[in-house]
């Protein structure tokens, strides 16, 4: 991994440069995020006015598990939960799409490599990464294992490249956190 | 004749209506940057870093804490927008143990 990070340009440019295998890697992200969230559109058993207004058929979590992190339940009642995701689940799926549609489209147009943020871009580029992190975390299992298990895996494991992806997601977000937060 | 004291009706009132304030909470997760929920608090919510450090620090050493109260219909629209960003929340009633 070649890229220094995001580093603020000016009161409202945040930039950064990616190598050629590092945009990739993003791009493919990106996408694997955008197709999985569009695998739990509904399939067609519900009202279709009530699918235009954002009501969908989905009342029970997402039995996948990287989904069911990234559309959590928002009640430990699990009928009051049943009951706002009826009415919420496809705003939260389509605004998770556009954080990680708009990365796509600045990564896309990056030809170079250099991605400059304004502000609001930031935002969802800090959503899109944290919504990757999340899903590699599930299939890392970091709710079971220490940093340690992780930093021991081996050369060949193939959960390996996923952690040293992981760790570089969470270093890129961390360093535009900072640059947003530099007050100078 | 007995004057009772406001503050206790006040109390009294509230303890049987139906606008006891809602709480939302933020759960720790594994996942989330330490620097990345204290951004988040304070964009959401406007709260100074100061503030916003010490919620995501009570997060991350108590396991979970409440980051805003209000209705119930604007502690479901604080817990949407802290899904949005992939923050793990959820919200009950002030009054239900926490």
């Amino acid at each position: 991994m070649k890229s220094e990070g995001f580093k603020r340009h000016g009161s409202n440019s945040y930039v950064a440069e990616f190598a050629e295998n590092e945009r990739e890697i993003l791009i493919n992200l990106t996408e694997q995020i955008i197709e999985l969230l569009a695998e739990r559109i509904d399939h067609g058993q519900e009202d279709p006015l009530a699918a235009m207004v954002g009501i969908t058929s989905h009342d029970s979590p997402p039995e996948d598990e990287v989904l069911h992190r990234l559309l959590p339940s928002a009640y430990q009642d699990e009928v009051d939960s049943a009951e706002f995701r009826r009415y919420t689940e496809s705003t939260l799926r389509s605004k998770k799409q556009a954080h990680a549609m708009a990365m796509r489209m600045y990564l896309k147009s990056a030809e170079d490599g250099t991605v400059d943020l304004e502000h609001d871009g930031a935002n969802a580029w800090l959503g899109g990464i944290n919504d990757m992190r999340l899903a590699l975390g599930v299939r890392l299992n970091v709710q079971e294992r220490t940093q340690d298990e992780l930093e021991l895996l081996a050369p060949d494991d193939p959960m390996r490249g996923v952690y040293v992806v992981y760790g570089w997601l969470g270093w890129l977000q961390e360093g535009l956190i900072e640059a947003l937060m530099d007050e100078n | 004749m007995v004057k009772t004291d406001t503050r206790i009706e006040e109390q009294i009132r509230e303890i049987f209506s139906n606008d006891a304030p809602w709480v939302t909470i933020v759960w720790d997760d594994p996942v989330n940057l330490m620097t990345y929920v204290t951004y988040v608090l304070m964009e959401l919510f406007g709260y100074p870093k100061a503030k916003a450090q010490e919620l995501m620090m009570k997060v991350h050493t108590e396991g979970k804490a409440v980051v805003s109260t209000g209705s119930r219909e604007e502690m479901e629209h604080d817990v949407a927008r802290l899904h949005e960003y992939g923050l793990w929340a959820t919200l009950q009633r002030g009054d239900q143990g926490i």
